[in-house]
């Protein structure tokens, strides 16, 4: 599963970048009543099995579509979005690791979670789904944290 | 931007020590001038995604000595790419960007200081404090034919951590090394070193 995937990252310095930019990025999420990652029937209900792949899409789903559609002018949150853009890039490559060993099977269940994403995704302007969804990196972190707590002991 | 009219600064490299990371350049001379210079960086991602943006480094856009610490920008295991340009007022130098992307992945890691104490009979550690990035396997073992290694990891640098209690006459020995969990890498093994109870730290 995610954890023999995952075991190196640093997710507690991925934290701290997001906690760093949190409260800037949300402030400018003009659609406060919609969501995009955290639809209590999406991420939650994910079981073990498809923990692997639905982290690997999500994954994808920052790397190739939020960071690039969100556009930054403050040095500082540009710095940070960059660490959390590259530590994804990284994990996306452990994962890659992964996928060789065949250990990151992505079944029906986990393909419908990730689209429902991007459907979430779609319905916003684009600039503004891109905001959104940096503003809920915190419930993406907490969902990888959860299903690999054996990255933080 | 300023027409480029400064020799840009030449031989950039990255020192890389315990997850410490400076870059340096040669120095752009002007007879009488003070030269300043701005750092920034690209990660893999920006390389592969954004190749147009390029951020300026925490510490040094701008900085005047011919170095920067960019220890706080490389915060992924990535290669990153790095550049410099000097400015004198107005007049701005091109580019000069290093050879090869900088990975953190090749720090060096040394093995860290360590101080040994007896507290009584009891056998107390205590490590150099490297930064929340490090971990330390500790070894030790009673100085006889057969003995047992044990091995504990400390999570932090800087504190006392007590290993053992040790028998009366019996020379009990340790040795240590670092483990960077961010780069799953670890240091060379420290010398070893020895107390025995009521004596001094004995020599190998």
């Amino acid at each position: 599963g995610l954890r023999r995937c995952l075991i190196s990252m640093d997710m507690r310095r991925i934290e701290e970048s997001f906690q760093g930019i949190k409260n800037a990025i949300q402030a400018k999420d003009t659609f406060q009543n919609v969501t995009i990652l955290s639809t209590s029937e999406t991420l939650h209900s994910i079981k073990p099995l498809d923990v692997c792949c639905v982290t690997k899409n999500l994954l994808a789903f920052y790397v190739d579509r939020v960071f690039k559609d969100h556009q930054e002018l403050s040095p500082q949150i540009l710095r940070k979005i960059s660490s959390i853009a590259n530590s994804f890039l990284y994990m996306q490559k452990t994962l890659q690791r992964c996928q060789e060993q065949r250990l990151c099977h992505c079944r029906q269940e986990a393909t419908n979670a990730t689209r429902i994403i991007h459907d979430n995704y779609d319905q916003l302007e684009v600039r503004s789904a891109a905001i959104k969804s940096l503003g809920e990196l915190d419930v993406l972190l907490a969902w990888i944290d959860k299903n690999h707590q054996g990255t933080s002991a | 931007d300023g027409v480029a009219v400064l020799p840009a600064p030449q031989n950039l490299s990255v020192q890389s020590t315990n997850m410490k990371h400076v870059l340096t350049w040669s120095p752009v001379i002007v007879p009488e001038e003070i030269i300043h210079y701005s750092v920034e960086y690209q990660g893999e991602y920006e390389s592969l995604y954004m190749s147009h943006i390029w951020i300026p480094s925490s510490w040094c856009s701008p900085t005047q000595g011919p170095e920067c610490d960019i220890t706080d920008d490389i915060t992924a295991t990535v290669p990153y790419s790095l550049r410099v340009r000097a400015t004198l007022g107005s007049l701005t130098s091109a580019w000069s960007t290093l050879k090869h992307p900088f990975n953190r992945n090749s720090t060096i890691l040394t093995p860290p200081g360590m101080e040994i104490t007896k507290d009584g009979f009891h056998l107390v550690i205590k490590l150099e404090d490297l930064g929340p990035q490090f971990e330390f396997f500790v070894a030790y073992w009673k100085r006889e034919p057969g003995a047992k290694e044990h091995v504990k990891m400390v999570r932090r640098g800087g504190i006392p951590v007590h290993l053992e209690t040790m028998e009366p006459g019996a020379a009990h020995c340790v040795k240590v090394r670092t483990f960077v969990k961010a780069i799953g890498r670890h240091s060379a093994f420290s010398q070893t070193e020895c107390v025995k109870v009521q004596g001094e730290a004995l020599p190998l």
